[in-house]
């Protein structure tokens, strides 16, 4: 009880001391962190997106430096502004930790979870991730959440706390290219090897395709009961071009599977198998594995 | 002839697409600035008698001079070797068959015409590397750069090929030598800038760069001491740059010792009999294109060469007229001219602008 009457004298003094104008310098220096903050987010991503394949390597740059200018303004504000004691630090800490309980928890966790991105790098700003059940490209990292478009042109707000409950997938984890996995379906009875070939040629052709030592296309076939499957996992050249890329690869091979007639699966085996017409087929259904 | 530099007893020329421009020959030069490379290649020939066969690959950019080396290598190798030349896309795999009388060393030009960049387009390119792979012959081989980094990535081609060669650019005094060997001694005067030009001690200088990472060509300005000047000022030495030494600085800087280049730079600044070292290069190209049609001028830019129908084929379901829409573009854009053949072709002074673009898009390798 006797240490308390020192430390509720210490935050009278500390709150006591906040006037109008030391409000105002903080709002200022919050001000001037901000759009330092915005002016080099938008110049960093304008150039970024001048430099074509290699525009991630500046992007990841940005959450760095969001996080830096916001840490130097607390710092200022703390050190100079307010000129706090570290005793008075550790009542404000305090006070923090009871705010947490309180009900700001996850916010707090979204803004460690900020601080994690920034430096452990799962993902980067550029980068295609799955967390969670969204799926896109990572447009910022923000303090409390991440942005990501989705192919279907949705902004998506992710809490950063979700990188510590959901498993994160970065499909590119910092590259411009990325794998995608292409996969056609032909008759069990058609020419396989000549299909292959088409698919080979249709992914190392296409205006999409980066092929290095490291990046190399895989061709795969499977046989099902009435089915082959044909998968080819290559690299497109810059993520943005996935879907564009899989769409490339499938109808110019489709078109040669036409005129080569090589035959697609098709349905008629249902009427064989009545009993089957409620079987779900993953596999015809969807492209992606 | 396609793209290439001759330096031989019938004087200079370059190929630029819209005929050969012929400057006036004076005399017996050979191949300039590539005695190392020409060493190695007759080395592996030497080898191929002693049993050991090794073919070659030599591999440039446009312009780079390829065809002139080959060439050379069959002035040195007289009766010993048989040429074949591809001016085209080949389609048929028998376009590329030997005849039973051919000599056992076998030189191929342009082989970067072997494919089609589409499905079914590679048919004559495996019997290609079916033929090259018997040991009974030593095939040497031309390439253009872009589409070799694509087959390489792609086939492992550079497997099928343990000599490779890749030429090297002119340095400023072979690029002079080169230039000045189509004139008469002192037929080209250069003109010194007016006296209010000339530098100071320490001037900046125009560096032009191809900067991969923002896709163009920039112009660098970097500080330059004048020691010639110094030297003269204080060690009372009499040698100056001249206008010509300065000429030759701005050709082998702007065509980065690209022959090809060069000459078509020296073509359009150098004025006749006067050439003036300010009124040399200065290109610069602001590239700004639809992904279409950037791949449409990476097609060009590997094979060199290519006409309307070719470029519809390779880029498939767009059909022509997008095709025509992108040519059209890259026309307006100045990067590419179509010559007389109708072959569309990448305007040689905006080559490094092309390059930095497509390397920007991965469009090249």
């Amino acid at each position: 009880m006797a240490d308390n009457v020192p430390r509720q004298e210490e935050l009278s003094t500390l709150f006591g001391s906040i006037g109008i104008g030391t409000i105002v310098s903080m709002l200022l220096v919050l001000l001037f962190a901000f759009l330092l903050s915005r002016l080099l987010t938008l110049l960093l991503s304008k150039l970024s997106e001048r430099t074509g394949w290699q525009r991630i390597k500046l992007k990841m740059l940005i959450p760095l430096l969001k996080f830096g200018i916001y840490g130097a303004a607390f710092y200022y504000i703390m050190a100079n502004v307010l000129e706090i004691s570290g005793q008075q630090l550790l009542i404000l800490g305090g006070l923090f930790g009871a705010a947490l309980g309180f009900g700001l928890k996850d916010l707090f966790s979204d803004f460690i979870g900020g601080i994690v991105i920034t430096f452990e790098k799962p993902y980067q700003v550029g980068d295609k991730i799955r967390i969670g059940k969204y799926y896109g490209e990572v447009m910022d990292i923000g303090f409390r959440a991440t942005k990501l478009v989705t192919p279907d042109d949705n902004l998506v707000s992710a809490p950063n706390g979700l990188i510590f409950t959901e498993s994160v997938a970065s499909a590119n984890s910092g590259s411009s290219e990325m794998m995608v996995v292409i996969d056609l379906y032909i008759a069990c009875d058609a020419d396989a090897s000549l299909a292959m070939k088409i698919l080979r040629e249709a992914v190392i052709s296409s205006k999409y395709v980066y092929i290095s030592e490291k990046r190399q296309v895989t061709l795969l076939q499977k046989a099902f009961p009435f089915y082959t499957r044909l998968r080819a996992k290559a690299y497109v050249n810059d993520l943005r071009y996935e879907f564009e890329f899989e769409s490339d690869v499938h109808t110019r091979a489709l078109e040669e599977f036409r005129k080569r007639e090589i035959r697609v699966p098709e349905l008629h085996y249902l009427e064989a198998f009545p009993e089957m017409k409620d079987f779900n087929f993953p596999e015809l259904t969807s492209n992606k594995p | 002839m396609q793209d290439n530099i001759i330096c031989a007893n019938h004087g200079i020329y370059v190929d630029h697409g819209g005929g050969p421009a012929k400057l006036s020959g004076k005399g017996e030069l050979g191949v300039l600035g590539f005695e190392e490379e020409i060493g190695k290649i007759q080395a592996a020939i030497a080898d191929f008698e002693l049993g050991n066969t090794l073919n070659i690959a030599l591999i440039a950019g446009p312009l780079g001079g390829k065809t002139t080396l080959l060439e050379e290598i069959e002035r040195k190798n007289p009766g010993r070797v048989t040429k074949l030349g591809f001016p085209a896309v080949v389609r048929n795999k028998k376009e590329i068959s030997l005849s039973p009388t051919s000599r056992r060393v076998v030189l191929l030009d342009d082989c970067h015409f072997l494919y089609m960049r589409k499905i079914g387009g590679f048919d004559a390119f495996y019997g290609f590397l079916d033929m090259i792979s018997s040991r009974e012959r030593l095939f040497i081989s031309t390439w253009n750069l872009y589409s070799w980094n694509y087959l390489n990535e792609v086939f492992g081609l550079g497997k099928y090929f343990p000599v490779q060669v890749r030429i090297p650019a002119l340095t400023q005094e072979n690029l002079k030598t080169l230039i000045l060997s189509g004139y008469g001694e002192g037929e080209i005067h250069f003109t010194e800038e007016l006296e209010s030009e000339k530098e100071p001690v320490v001037y900046l200088i125009k560096f032009p760069l191809p900067f991969a990472l923002l896709g163009k060509k920039i112009d660098l300005l970097l500080p330059k001491i004048n020691f010639p000047y110094l030297e003269k000022r204080f060690l009372k030495k009499e040698k100056e740059v001249s206008a010509g030494d300065r000429v030759f600085e701005k050709l082998y800087l702007e065509s980065k010792g690209n022959p090809g280049v060069a000459l078509r730079l020296w073509e359009l600044g150098a004025g006749y009999p006067q050439a003036r070292p300010e009124k040399i290069g200065g290109f610069s190209f602001e590239v700004e294109l639809e992904y279409e049609e950037a791949f449409v001028l990476s097609l060009i830019l590997s094979y060199q060469r290519l006409t309307r129908a070719e470029i519809a084929e390779m880029t498939g379901s767009d059909g022509e007229e997008k095709v025509n829409e992108a040519i059209f573009r890259l026309l307006h854009q100045k990067l590419i001219f179509i010559d007389g053949d109708a072959f569309c072709r990448v305007r040689p002074e905006a080559l490094g602008s092309v390059v930095s673009y497509l390397e920007k898009l991965r469009l090249v390798w």
